[in-house]
């Protein structure tokens, strides 16, 4: 299971890389982050772009700072990082949770977290994440950077709205007041997620003020479960409210089946971690006041 | 400028090299290959059993997923630079003493899985280790005698970095 | 057989009182420090400048005739240096060594020559300078392809219309037989309830992290090949392997490298080592073929056992087991290399450790597109564990009796007995492990708990079976299918060399006896300690390869640690026979005076005369003239140890003989929570106690148990080759067949018990399949218990989340 032949450049720059990404491309050039997603790809043979431009020596990609009341993180930003980022876990420990499931230390100590948001699989806890916080991700291409709404970002399955000339350079992450959760049912600890979810919630009182909801594994992308968002705002924040909001998020999904789950059981986990999720981040919440 | 192959300097356990590799060519062929160290073993390449684990700047790496040239200007360690002149690592004396390898193609990467973990945590508690190994696939011994095996190098490893600073 | 002919039979019963220094003694194992080191020579660690390396095109429909295949542009592609197609490999090779019923007609060959019968079976193989080089040209190879029906359900094979796998066959079921032993029509007319159920297991297999691989030469100047691999067994066999390189056997050596595990699937796994072969006489260079991992999962031809089991357990109402009916529909896919010798290994222990008098076995053998079965650790006596368990738990809860006394009430108590397939077990205290595995699971204490928590809404169950761990099997189990055997051949040898040099240094022989995992070496050293009185770790042991080497079958079926202490008994006999002439000589005494201790043999009553080994040895070794005319130099000593316990089958098969003596028992109690709302397993509690007679080294049998346990797990939860029915392979990865980490298998509670076998050297039986020969039964029978209390019983492996939630949705319990 080797890769098959590639043209190779590790530019400096970010302005060098993007120039790459256009000069070369008739080659089908593809971006390497950490390589975690790519290169398993490569070696088996699904994947074969005939130039990648490796960004491990552009300065500037990486680094976490706060910018008032929003996070900002490099897009080659290692996962390990993150994970034992204090800043992180201040403003955005819904991030700092989900990172810890991804696959093993070995993976985050080379997966990033903008190799991760471009990968696009639609089992992935990252671009969840991003869906929920309504993040919002940096583009930088030919005609400059564009910034591009999470919503906007997740085309389909392993498919973004970056064109193939451009390169994700930072993630800005709203910071959420209250409470948070990442769940998700894996087969083997640590494996990829069959459905997952990420949950904010703020407290006003005893009721829900806010909330954001997003859901992998049983769509195209990741998806934000409105649905059990509306239930949920101005409700009394208990076990009846945060049933029917899971129950309200599982409905009309139509997730595909595969050797895992099916669409059934796919449902039905939305269902259930969408309750433990809010349970979770519920209880986050109150602790926080 | 593109390139079809490329010149990397890295330093393998301890020791410097230069080499003139494919941008395709997967680090654990390197070491193994050209590098002459097959302590490194290929188990699926595709980065789930960790079999190819080895460390890069001391953080654990899967070195099937990764190609040589990530590599360049990294210092890695590999199972062959764990025993010194001065006899075994604590971990590989207490993986021979606890009988926590049977086939021992998991070993290689199970040890440097290992230097991180206790690197990490000097003092962890079996459960720790337990979840903590789960990065690498066994399929011999079931990974209850590799548990007693890096919980006690863990407690020989604190209790020799004790003596020294006791001296120091 | 009468009871006469049976005793008469018997080999002569040990008496194992001599106290034993080496053996029970938890050492550190002898193999170990090249392994810790990274130096374990593996065979990829075996490539050398030069050598060529190759890679297999798979195919990518399960069932289809090859029209075309066209690899011109493939064979001008960088660093290649042959490319060949499975027409040409067809005039190359012969078929491959085959024991399967009609090998004519269900021809298997290392690559597919018109047809390919499942996916990932391999059609032209590249050699090259890489194997990136290899793989970039293998997409260079344009194949058509005409694709047929493939046929993927078993039961859908044997039907009438269905595509046939092999047109040859005219049929899709390789084998089909009846055997009845003992009354069981009458035992079933006199039964008060008759327990019936369908069950399902689904394949899996070994799966170790290292694939097979293998180094070939061909020496043009002697027509010979060398094969380096990581497979082995069936040295005497290995004539089939030259036949199908079309040398004499005498021109083909086949050299034993360390494995990175089995668990049965590098046994006789000839395929790569034929196709490397191939590649070397083609190209005149040393070729390695390295399976790669998607190779291994889908092209490997050692799938585990793929079965459909409808079962009838004749039961009285007081709880006594009358008689079992077994019809097991068994999927071994596109060819069928060891025929149904997977259920010689079920009927040698078909009862358990049951008293149950009668047995009838209807076994049939479907063909289907799917990779072949071969050997995983149980070789198909683990499935039989697991039915009977399942069938003994059903009848307690349909009798109203409690799942332990039901056992107890039919346990075997009296030794040796033959069970109704003619086999014997030839020792062994089922209370004894029953309580001991009581104890260490805290029974009391889990029931009380488990009701605790079914109030509070949590699904506990505890799973609690007793089952057989057989070892050491016999030759007849590869025949006595037939009434007229083409070959009925009766030897499973095992052989050691041991040679003591003129320091008296002592190195021990393995003739292409594999390292897999398990301990040979460190076996071999504690024996050889133990008859020496030397350190163990002072026997220097040297695996041989094939061509000249004594004849030897390897490990399998847990008989390695038997076969090789009765192979070190013997050639340690022989040299202690001379060495003792040699010292009554120099000592000028009568050899019968002469008695051996401390490492040397002394004068009886006078222990002060007295020569060392190495005394002995050097004299042997240089100064010929010190002995008589008749005492050649040299102190060394071979055994051919023959299997020590073998009986004929009657010629009406109502008897099958003794095939599997040494028997070895356990019982596994898990404690489970069943997470209804997700199908999810998890362990709190995990006690297993096995008996495997006398230990040699407790530590590594105990090794044995939590690896053959987490197998067992991943059986009964996580593992399966999955084919869709379409016949395409989904698990295909790592990313789909999902092997158990660390999280997945809980900490074990282990406990020994050891009741010696009447007729091994030291009582030995052998133990290493045993964990996962009981973890799918007790798995299943604890998530049974758990989900009880809803009225649901699984009965497929792997029981999966989603095999869960279909049950609990189907019972209306869904979360």
């Amino acid at each position: 299971m080797k890769p098959p032949p590639f043209s190779y450049a590790a530019p400096t720059t970010l302005d060098e890389a993007v120039g790459l990404l256009t000069e070369h491309a008739e080659a089908e050039p593809r971006v390497l982050a950490g390589g975690q997603s790519l290169i398993p790809l490569m070696n088996f043979r699904l994947a074969k772009p005939g130039f990648l431009v490796d960004l491990r020596n552009v300065a500037g990609l990486s680094g976490i700072r706060r910018d008032g009341d929003i996070l900002v993180i490099g897009a080659m930003t290692r996962m390990s990082e993150l994970e034992r980022s204090p800043e992180v876990a201040v403003a955005v420990p819904l991030l700092a949770e989900a990172v810890g499931l991804i696959a093993h230390t070995p993976v985050r100590n080379s997966g990033t977290i903008g190799g991760s948001l471009a990968h696009a699989d639609p089992a992935a806890e990252l671009p969840a994440v991003a869906l929920a916080c309504d993040a919002e991700l940096l583009a930088a291409g030919p005609a400059g950077a564009r910034r591009i709404p999470a919503a906007q970002f997740l085309r389909g399955p392993f498919s973004t709205a970056l064109a193939p000339d451009e390169i994700l350079t930072e993630i800005r992450l709203p910071v959420w007041h209250g409470g948070h959760a990442f769940a998700e049912f894996s087969r083997i600890h640590a494996n990829f997620a069959v459905v997952g979810v990420a949950a904010l919630v703020e407290l006003d009182g005893d009721r829900i003020g806010r909330a954001a909801l997003a859901v992998t594994g049983v769509a195209p992308t990741a998806i934000r479960a409105t649905a059990a968002e509306r239930a949920l705002v101005g409700a009394a924040a208990h076990a009846t409210t945060v049933a029917e909001a899971a129950r309200a998020g599982a409905d009309g999904l139509a997730p595909v089946g595969d050797l895992h789950a099916s669409a059934e059981t796919r449902i039905s986990l939305a269902r259930t971690y969408l309750r433990r999720a809010l349970d979770l981040a519920i209880s986050r919440a109150r602790n926080e006041r | 400028m593109a390139l079809d192959t490329c010149t990397i300097s890295l330093t393998v356990n301890g020791q410097p090299h230069v080499a003139e590799v494919e941008p395709r060519r997967l680090l654990v062929d390197f070491l193994r290959e050209d590098l002459g160290l097959p302590g490194t073993h290929i188990g699926c390449e595709h980065g789930v059993c960790g079999t190819c684990t080895v460390l890069l700047n001391g953080a654990s790496i899967r070195s099937c997923i990764t190609f040589a040239v990530q590599a360049d200007g990294a210092e890695i360690s590999t199972v062959e630079g764990l025993a010194s002149d001065g006899g075994w690592h604590p971990l590989q004396d207490e993986f021979s003493a606890k009988q926590g390898l049977q086939c021992g193609y998991c070993t290689p990467g199970m040890l440097m899985r290992a230097c991180e973990i206790l690197a990490d945590n000097p003092d962890p508690t079996p459960e720790q280790v337990r979840s903590a190994i789960a990065s690498n696939l066994c399929r011999c011994t079931g990974y209850q005698f590799i548990t007693e095996a890096v919980v006690a190098a863990a407690a020989r490893m604190r209790a020799t970095a004790a003596a020294k600073e006791a001296a120091s | 057989m009468t009871a006469t002919d049976r005793a008469a039979a018997a080999p002569p019963v040990r008496d194992h009182s001599a106290k034993r220094r080496w053996v029970g003694q938890s050492i550190r194992r002898v193999e170990d420090p090249k392994f810790l080191l990274g130096q374990g020579g593996y065979i990829a660690d075996r490539i050398t400048p030069g050598c060529l390396h190759a890679a297999v095109l798979r195919s990518p429909h399960p069932h289809a005739r090859i029209l075309r295949i066209e690899t011109t542009e493939a064979q001008a592609a960088p660093g290649v240096h042959a490319v060949i197609t499975g027409q040409e490999a067809a005039e190359l090779c012969d078929p491959m060594p085959d024991f399967g019923p009609d090998p004519a007609r269900h021809t298997w060959r290392c690559l597919a020559a018109d047809k390919v019968r499942y996916v990932g079976e391999g059609v032209a193989v590249v050699v090259a300078d890489s194997r990136y080089l290899a793989e970039d040209a293998l997409e260079l190879i344009e194949v058509e392809y005409e694709p047929l029906p493939a046929v993927v359900d078993p039961e859908r094979a044997l039907a009438e219309g269905a595509p046939l796998v092999h047109e040859a066959l005219e049929s899709n079921c390789a084998y089909e037989r009846t055997f009845d032993f003992g009354e069981v029509e009458r035992d079933f007319a006199e039964a008060d309830v008759i327990v019936r159920d369908r069950l399902r297991w689904h394949r899996s297999g070994g799966q170790p992290l290292e694939t097979v691989g293998a180094i070939a030469e061909y020496d043009r100047g002697t027509g010979s090949f060398t094969i380096d691999t990581n497979t082995l067994s069936f040295t005497s066999y290995l004539f089939m392997a030259a036949n199908t390189l079309k040398v004499p056997a005498n021109k083909l050596d086949i050299r034993p490298v360390p494995a990175g595990g089995s668990f049965g699937s590098k046994l006789f796994a000839n395929k790569p080592g034929v196709i490397a072969a191939m590649c070397a006489r083609k190209t005149g260079r040393r070729v390695a073929y390295l399976e790669d991992r998607v190779d291994n999962i889908s092209n490997c031809d050692h799938h585990g056992s793929d079965r459909v089991y409808d079962v009838e357990l004749a039961m009285m109402r007081d709880g006594t087991m009358r008689g079992i009916k077994i019809d097991v529909i068994d999927d071994y896919g596109a060819y069928i290399q060891f025929g149904v010798g997977h259920h010689g290994n079920a009927l040698a222990q078909v009862v358990g450790p049951y008293t149950i008098p009668s047995v009838r076995y209807r076994v049939r053998a479907a063909l289907t597109n799917k990779n072949q079965q071969g050997a995983y650790r149980g070789f198909g006596s683990e499935v039989n564990n697991w039915m009977l368990e399942q069938m003994v738990d059903k009848a307690a809860r349909e009798l109203g009796i409690d799942p332990v006394a039901v056992r107890r009430k039919n346990f075997i108590r009296e030794f040796p007995h033959f069970i109704p397939t003619g086999n014997v077990y030839d020792s062994g205290d089922y209370d004894r492990v029953l309580d001991k595995a009581l104890e260490l699971a805290d029974y009391a204490h889990w029931r009380d708990e488990q009701q605790r928590l079914r109030e509070e809404g949590r699904y506990i169950g505890i799973g609690v079976i007793s089952a057989q761990e057989r070892s050491v099997f016999s030759a007849t189990e590869f025949w006595f299918w037939f009434d007229e055997p083409g070959a009925p051949v009766t030897s499973t040898p095992e052989s050691v060399t041991l040679k003591v040099d003129a320091t008296g240094g002592i190195t021990a022989i393995l003739y292409s006896c594999a390292f897999w995992g398990n301990s040979p070496e460190t076996m071999v050293s504690q024996f050889v300690a133990e008859e020496f009185d030397c350190s163990p770790y002072d026997v220097s042991v040297v695996y041989h390869g094939s061509r000249d080497g004594l004849p030897a079958t390897g490990p399998g079926g847990s008989r390695t640690t038997v076969m090789l202490a009765g192979a070190v008994e013997g050639a340690a006999a022989k040299i202690k026979e001379k060495a003792r002439r040699a010292a009554a000589h120099l000592l000028e005494i009568a050899p019968d005076d002469m008695e051996w201790a401390d490492g040397g043999f002394r004068v009886r009553g006078d222990p002060e005369r007295k020569k060392s080994l190495a005394e002995i040895a050097v004299m042997l070794h240089l100064f010929k003239h010190s002995f008589p005319e008749d005492m050649e130099s040299g102190l060394d000593g071979s055994k051919v140890f023959d299997h020590p316990y073998t009986t004929m089958p009657s010629a009406d098969r109502k008897d099958l003989g003794v095939f599997y003596p040494f028997m070895g028992h356990a019982c596994h109690i898990p404690v489970v929570e069943v997470d209804i709302e997700t199908g999810a397993v998890t362990f709190l509690h995990y006690a297993a106690v096995h008996d495997c007679g006398t230990l040699v080294n407790p530590r590594s049998l105990a090794g044995h148990i939590v690896g053959g346990t987490a197998q067992g797990i991943g059986t009964a939860l996580y593992e399966e080759y999955v084919y869709d029915e379409d016949g395409q392979l989904l698990s295909s990865s790592y990313l789909d067949y999902l092997i158990p980490s660390a999280m997945e298998v809980p900490e074990l509670t282990i406990g020994h018990v050891e009741t010696p076998s009447p007729y091994t050297p030291h009582g030995v039986k052998g133990g290493g399949e045993g964990g996962r020969m009981m973890a799918p039964a007790a798995i299943n029978a604890a998530v049974n218990d758990a989900l009880a209390p809803l009225g649901i019983r699984l009965t497929e492996l792997p029981m999966t989340p989603e095999r869960i939630l279909a049950a609990l949705r189907a019972a209306g319990q869904a979360g």
